[in-house]
C-alpha cells in the first residue's frame, strides 16, 4: 500500500517500517519466514499457558458475583498496565529527542512538525501496545472462549490506553526538557520511567509492609468502596476499568477521552518537541569543574592510562549510569517478593542476597560489555604497541573498581543483619561477576554504548548463558547459606556453564575489530 | 620537499610493501609493491575503492594480508606487529577519539600506550596543542568539538609518540585553511626529522605541492609512480596539473573495467 509522500499516514508508515526493522533486528540475521515461525510459536505458547487462567476465571465467574471479581482484577491489570505503557512512552519519547536517526530530516523538511510529531507519537503507542498485547492478548483471548465475548472490550479499551499513555508520556518528556534543560532529561527521563514502570509492583509491596492496621483499612476500603473514594469502581479513575469491562457508554467515553487527548497532545506540543529535539542536539556540553583547570602531570604506563581511561568514560556518562542501575531496580521487586513469601521467619540470606549476586553479575557483564565490546575507538587499539590480551586484562581490571562502588552499600548492609551471610553473598559475587565477565570477553558483542540493555539483541545465546550463570551462583549462594552439601552441585553447574563457554581457537572468534 | 630529504642515503626504506594481497570475495589489493624512503613525503592516490585505505590499515596491523610482506623501517610487520607498531602511526579520515575524553587527557592516554614516558609526553602535548589551537579547549569534552577540532585531535594523538611511520588518510578534511597550512608545516617537519609520511588525498593540490612521490592506486596495483614531472610524462602531459595526469592514468582502467 503506497500512501501520498509527506502525508501522515506516509509518516506513520514510515515509522511503523522502522519499528519493524528494529524489531527484526532481536531477531538478528534469521530469516523472515523463522521469525514468522518463531511467533506463531510463541502466541500458541503464550495461548496454552493462558488456557488454565480462562478456565479458572470462567470456573469462579459462575459461582460469584461476577462484579465483584470482574473489576478488581481488571482494576490489577490497568495498575500493571497504566504504569508500563506511559513509562514505554516516556522511553520512547526522550530516545526519539535524543537519537533522534532521522529527525534532522524530517524537520529540515517543510512538513508540518506537528504531523512528524503525531506519525512518531503514533508509532511510539503502537511499539507500546505491542510490548504489553503479547502478554495481555492471549489471556483476554482465553477469558473470551470460556468466559464470554464481553471479554473482548479489553481490546478497544487497551487501543485508547496506548494512546492515553503515548500522550501523557509526551507531555512528561517536554514537561521534564522544560524543567531540567537538555543535558539532564535523558538521565532523569530515564529514571522516571523505571520508576513508573516498576512503580505497581513496588507499590504492591509497600502495602505489604505496611503497619497492620493500616493495611486491613485499605483492604476494607477495597471491598466496600466509599461512593467518591478512590476505590469507588463508578469514579472517573475507574472509566479505563469499567470501559475494559465492556461498558459501552464508559468504553466509548474512554476511546474519545484518550484519541482526544492524543490528537491535542501532539498538535500542540509539535512544535515544542521539534525545538526540543532541535536544543537537544545543540546542548553544549556539560562544564567541567573549575579545578580542572590547572593542567595535570601525565601519568605514566599502559596499565593506569587504560584504567584511568575506562573510569573516566564510565563517570561522565550519567546516562550510562542510570541505564545499568535500571537493572538493580528492575531486581528489587523480585527480592522484595521473595523476602515478604518468606513470612516473619524468612531468612535475608535465602531472599535478598541471592539478588545481590544476581545484580553483581549483571552489572559485571554489562561493565565488561561496555569495555571490551563497546570500545569507542576499537581500530586505534589495534593500532598501539600492545597486545590484544594486554589490553584486555587491563580492561577487566578496570571494571573492578565501580563493581565494587555499586555492591559496597548493599554487603555492607547485609552485615549488619549477618556477618556469615555478608561473607558469602561478597565471596559468590566475586564469583559470579568474574564468570559473566569472562563470558563477555570471551564472546564480544559489539555494539555501542547506549546498547547496553539491548547487547543480547546480538547474540541471545551468550544473553542466555549470562542468565544461567547468574542464576546458578544465586543458587549456589543460597545452598551455601543453607550450609547445603548441594553447594557444590550448583557451582558445579556454573562453571560447566563457564566451561561450555570457553575460548575456542582464535579462528573461531569474532574479532572485536568493526 | 626536496631540500628536505636525503632519500639516496638512507639505506633501510620506511615501509615495503612487496606481493601485498588482500580479498574480501573481490580483490582489493593485488599483488601491491611498494617503497617509501626515510624521510619520504609520499602521496598515495586512486579513485574511491582503488584499494588505499585497505593497504593502510594493512600496514597499520588493522587487517591481515592474505598475502605478502609489510616491513616499517626493517621491522616485519606480520612476524612482529607490537614492535612495528611501536613505531608507527595511523591516522583515518574518521577521528578515533572518545568522546568524554579530553584532549590533554586523550594525548596522556595515548603517550601511556605507546609508553612515552610522561615529562616528555607531556611537554610534546602542551606543545602540539599550541601549534593545533587546540590549548584553549584543553579541557573540554571532545564531544562537543566539530569534525576539524576532532580532526587536530587526532593528528595531536598520532604525532605525540613521535611516530617513524606516519600515514594519514585524508588528513585535511575539515580543516580551515589556516590549520590546513600549520599541519602541512608540522608534516614537513616531522619528514625533515627523518620520518616517512603516507597520505592519501582527494585534494590533489596537497599531493602536488607536499609530495615527494607519488603513487597512483587502482583496482589495488600501483599503476603509475615517480615525481610530478615523471608522472606528466608517463601520461604525455608535460605542462598539465596532477588532476590532468591523474585523470588521464585512471580513464583506461576504468574503460577496461
Amino acid at each position: 500500500m503506497s500512501f501520498e509522500p509527506g502525508s501522515f499516514a506516509w509518516l506513520v508508515a514510515h515509522d511503523l517500517r522502522l519499528g519493524w526493522r528494529r524489531f527484526r533486528g532481536i531477531f538478528g540475521s534469521l530469516r523472515a519466514r523463522t521469525i514468522a515461525i518463531i511467533i506463531v510459536v510463541g502466541v500458541c505458547l503464550f495461548h496454552a499457558i493462558a488456557w488454565p487462567i480462562g478456565q479458572w476465571f470462567a470456573g469462579l465467574d459462575k459461582s460469584a458475583d461476577t462484579a465483584r471479581l470482574y473489576y478488581p482484577a481488571l482494576a490489577s491489570a490497568a495498575l500493571f498496565v497504566m504504569p508500563w505503557l506511559i513509562s514505554q512512552a516516556l522511553t520512547n519519547s526522550t530516545r526519539a529527542l535524543y537519537s533522534r536517526g532521522d529527525l534532522n530530516l524530517l524537520f529540515a523538511s517543510p512538513l508540518p512538525s506537528r504531523n512528524i510529531l503525531a506519525a512518531h507519537a503514533f508509532a511510539i503507542a503502537v511499539e507500546s501496545l505491542g510490548s504489553v498485547a503479547v502478554l495481555l492478548v492471549p489471556v483476554v483471548n482465553m477469558n473470551a472462549w470460556f468466559g464470554g465475548p464481553h471479554w473482548l472490550a479489553v481490546y478497544p479499551a487497551l487501543l485508547a490506553s496506548a494512546f492515553f499513555a503515548t500522550a501523557l508520556g509526551l507531555c512528561l518528556t517536554l514537561a521534564l526538557f522544560v524543567m531540567c534543560g537538555p543535558r539532564l532529561t535523558r538521565v532523569i527521563g530515564q529514571v522516571v520511567a523505571t520508576i513508573i514502570g516498576a512503580g505497581f509492583v513496588l507499590a504492591l509491596q509497600i502495602i505489604h509492609v505496611l503497619p497492620e492496621r493500616l493495611r486491613n483499612d485499605i483492604i476494607s476500603s477495597i471491598d466496600h468502596p466509599q461512593p467518591g473514594s478512590l476505590f469507588d469502581r463508578h469514579g472517573p479513575l475507574w472509566l479505563p476499568v469499567r470501559a475494559a469491562a465492556g461498558q459501552l457508554p464508559d468504553l466509548l467515553l474512554w476511546c474519545g477521552v484518550s484519541f482526544g487527548f492524543f490528537a491535542l497532545a501532539t498538535i500542540l506540543l509539535g512544535h515544542r518537541f521539534a525545538s526540543s529535539a532541535i536544543r537537544s542536539a545543540s546542548a553544549s556540553p556539560a562544564r567541567r569543574a573549575e579545578r580542572k583547570r590547572r593542567t595535570r602531570i601525565f601519568r605514566a604506563g599502559l596499565a593506569t592510562s587504560l584504567r584511568t581511561k575506562e573510569w573516566r568514560l564510565l563517570a561522565r556518562d550519567p546516562w550510562l549510569i542510570s541505564q545499568i542501575l535500571l537493572q538493580v531496580i528492575y531486581t528489587l521487586p523480585v527480592a522484595i517478593v521473595v523476602w515478604r513469601s518468606q513470612g516473619d521467619e524468612g531468612s535475608i540470606g535465602i531472599s535478598v542476597a541471592p539478588a545481590i549476586v544476581v545484580i553483581a553479575s549483571q552489572i559485571a557483564a554489562s561493565l565488561a560489555w561496555l569495555a571490551i565490546s563497546s570500545e569507542d575507538a576499537p581500530d586505534f587499539l589495534a593500532t598501539a604497541p600492545v597486545t590484544r590480551q594486554q589490553v584486555e586484562r587491563r580492561k577487566l581490571e578496570a571494571i573492578g573498581l565501580p563493581l565494587m562502588m555499586f555492591l559496597a552499600l548493599p554487603i555492607v548492609g547485609l552485615a549488619l543483619y549477618s556477618l556469615q551471610v555478608a561473607i558469602i553473598t561478597a565471596i559468590f559475587c566475586v564469583a559470579a561477576s568474574a564468570s559473566t565477565a569472562l563470558l563477555n570477553l570471551w564472546h564480544p558483542m559489539p555494539g555501542r554504548r547506549v546498547q547496553v540493555l539491548r547487547r543480547h539483541s546480538q547474540s541471545k545465546f551468550v544473553g542466555i548463558m549470562e542468565h544461567m550463570l547468574s542464576l546458578f551462583w544465586a543458587v549456589a549462594m543460597v545452598l551455601a547459606a543453607l550450609g547445603s552439601a548441594l553447594t557444590v552441585l550448583a557451582i558445579g553447574a556454573a562453571l560447566g556453564v563457564l566451561w561450555f563457554n570457553r575460548p575456542r581457537p582464535p579462528a573461531q572468534y569474532v574479532r572485536i575489530i568493526r | 620537499m626536496s631540500e628536505f630529504r636525503s632519500p639516496d642515503t638512507q639505506a633501510i626504506p620506511g615501509l615495503r610493501l612487496a606481493g601485498l594481497r588482500k580479498s574480501f570475495g573481490k580483490v582489493a589489493v593485488d599483488g601491491l609493491d611498494l617503497s617509501v624512503r626515510a624521510g619520504e613525503f609520499y602521496a598515495l592516490l586512486g579513485p574511491n575503492g582503488a584499494g588505499k585505505t585497505t593497504t593502510l590499515r594493512m600496514v597499520a596491523g588493522l587487517l591481515p594480508p592474505d598475502e605478502g610482506s609489510v616491513q616499517i623501517f626493517g621491522v616485519d610487520a606480520r612476524r612482529d606487529p607490537v614492535a612495528a607498531k611501536r613505531i608507527t602511526a595511523w591516522l583515518p579520515d574518521e577521528p578515533m577519539l572518545y568522546d568524554k575524553l579530553d584532549p590533554l587527557e586523550y594525548l596522556e592516554f595515548v603517550a601511556g600506550l605507546w609508553g612515552v614516558e610522561p615529562k616528555r609526553a607531556q611537554d610534546s602535548a602542551v606543545e602540539l596543542l599550541e601549534v593545533l589551537e587546540l590549548w584553549p579547549h584543553r579541557h573540554e569534552l571532545c564531544e562537543g568539538f566539530s569534525r576539524g577540532m576532532k580532526q587536530k585531535v587526532a593528528l595531536a594523538g598520532a604525532l605525540i609518540h613521535e611516530p617513524k611511520l606516519l600515514m594519514l588518510d585524508e588528513p585535511l578534511t575539515g580543516l580551515d585553511a589556516a590549520i590546513a597550512r600549520q599541519v602541512k608545516d608540522l608534516l614537513v617537519a616531522r619528514c625533515r626529522a627523518g620520518a616517512s609520511i603516507i597520505l592519501t588525498t582527494h585534494i590533489l593540490e596537497v599531493a602536488e605541492r607536499l609530495a615527494d612521490r607519488i603513487g597512483i592506486i587502482h583496482h589495488g596495483k600501483l599503476i603509475a609512480e615517480g615525481t610530478l614531472a615523471e608522472l606528466r610524462e608517463v601520461a604525455g602531459q608535460r605542462n598539465s596539473s596532477l588532476e590532468d595526469v591523474f585523470l588521464e592514468l585512471t580513464r583506461p582502467m576504468e574503460r577496461a573495467a
